[in-house]
C-alpha cells in the first residue's frame, strides 16, 4: 500500500500509476454489472477516473467552502452543499444528504435552495448571497 | 459478488491522500467529510460503470471499453475528466506494450530487436 514510489503527483501529469487499489475498484465495478469481464485497460481507466473524481470533489467543495466563509477545514456540510447545487453530482443526493445541525447552515441551505431552483445552472457561481 | 457492504469501501488512507493532494497545504479535512468523499467515490464508480454498460449494450457490445467510459463521462457532464484520462490511457497502453515487448524479447533472445508484440490491445490476464 504505502509505497513511497509515487512522488509529487502533479495534477495533470499523465501516468500509468494508480493509487487506489485495482482489486477494490474491480469489486465495486462488478457489483453494478452482470457482465463479468472487465479488461485491465477498463479497470485502469475506471480507477484513474475515480481518483480524479475524488480530487475534483474535494477541490470543488473546498473552493466553495472558502468562498462562502474562509475556512481551512473541509467539512461535510461543504460537500453536501456542493452536491446540492451541482447538476453533475445529482447522483450523490442520497449518498451525501444535507445534514441539518447548525442553524446557520439551515439558513444558508435555504438561500442555496432558492438560488438553485430559480435558475438551474447557477453552478458556476452567480450567487448573490454573501 | 459482494458479500459485505464494506467490500465496496475504498481504503481510507488512499482517499485521505488524494484529498490532501487536491487541497492547499494549510487545509484540513474533517473525518466526516472524508467518509462522505469515500462513499461518493464508490458510488461514482458504480454509476459510471453501469452507465457505460448501458451504453455498450446499446451498441450491442457485451463488455465495456475505454471508449465507452470516456463517452459516458462526457454524457454525465464530467467531460473535464476526459483529456487527462485520455493521456493517462495513452501512457498506460504504451506501458503495457513495452512490457509485452520486453517479455517477448526475453522469450526468444534471437529476435529481441524486432520483438513485435502483435496486438497491444489484447486483454491481459486478470491479475489480482
Amino acid at each position: 500500500m504505502g509505497e513511497p514510489k509515487i512522488q509529487t503527483p502533479v495534477e495533470r501529469a499523465p501516468n500509468a500509476e494508480t493509487v487506489l487499489p485495482l482489486s477494490r475498484v474491480r469489486t465495486i465495478m462488478k457489483s453494478s454489472m452482470d457482465t463479468g469481464l472487465i479488461t485491465n485497460e477498463v479497470l485502469f481507466l475506471m480507477t484513474k477516473c475515480t481518483e480524479l473524481f475524488v480530487r475534483h470533489l474535494a477541490g470543488e467543495a473546498y473552493a466553495e467552502a472558502f468562498r462562502q466563509k474562509p475556512s481551512e477545514t473541509l467539512k461535510y456540510e461543504h460537500l453536501s452543499q456542493l452536491v446540492n447545487k451541482s447538476k453533475n453530482l445529482e447522483f450523490l443526493l442520497q449518498i451525501v444528504p444535507e445534514k441539518i445541525r447548525v442553524h446557520e447552515f439551515q439558513e444558508m441551505l435555504r438561500l442555496n435552495r432558492s438560488a438553485g431552483s430559480d435558475d438551474d445552472d447557477s453552478e458556476s457561481g452567480s450567487e448573490s448571497d454573501e | 459478488m459482494v458479500e459485505r457492504i464494506e467490500d465496496l469501501n475504498l481504503p481510507n488512507a488512499v482517499i485521505a491522500r488524494l484529498i490532501k493532494e487536491s487541497l492547499p497545504d494549510s487545509a484540513s479535512v474533517s473525518k466526516e467529510a472524508r467518509g462522505a468523499i469515500a462513499r461518493a467515490a464508490s458510488v461514482f464508480a458504480i454509476f459510471v460503470t453501469s452507465s457505460s454498460t448501458a451504453l455498450a449494450h446499446k451498441q450491442n457490445h457485451k463488455t465495456i471499453t475505454a471508449k465507452d467510459i470516456l463517452q459516458t463521462l462526457t454524457e454525465l457532464d464530467f467531460e473535464s475528466f476526459v483529456p487527462s484520462l485520455t493521456q493517462d490511457l495513452e501512457v498506460y497502453r504504451k506501458m503495457v506494450k513495452d512490457k509485452k515487448e520486453s517479455k517477448a524479447s526475453k522469450k526468444d533472445t534471437s529476435s529481441s530487436e524486432n520483438a513485435n508484440a502483435s496486438s497491444t490491445a489484447v486483454v491481459e490476464e486478470a491479475t489480482e
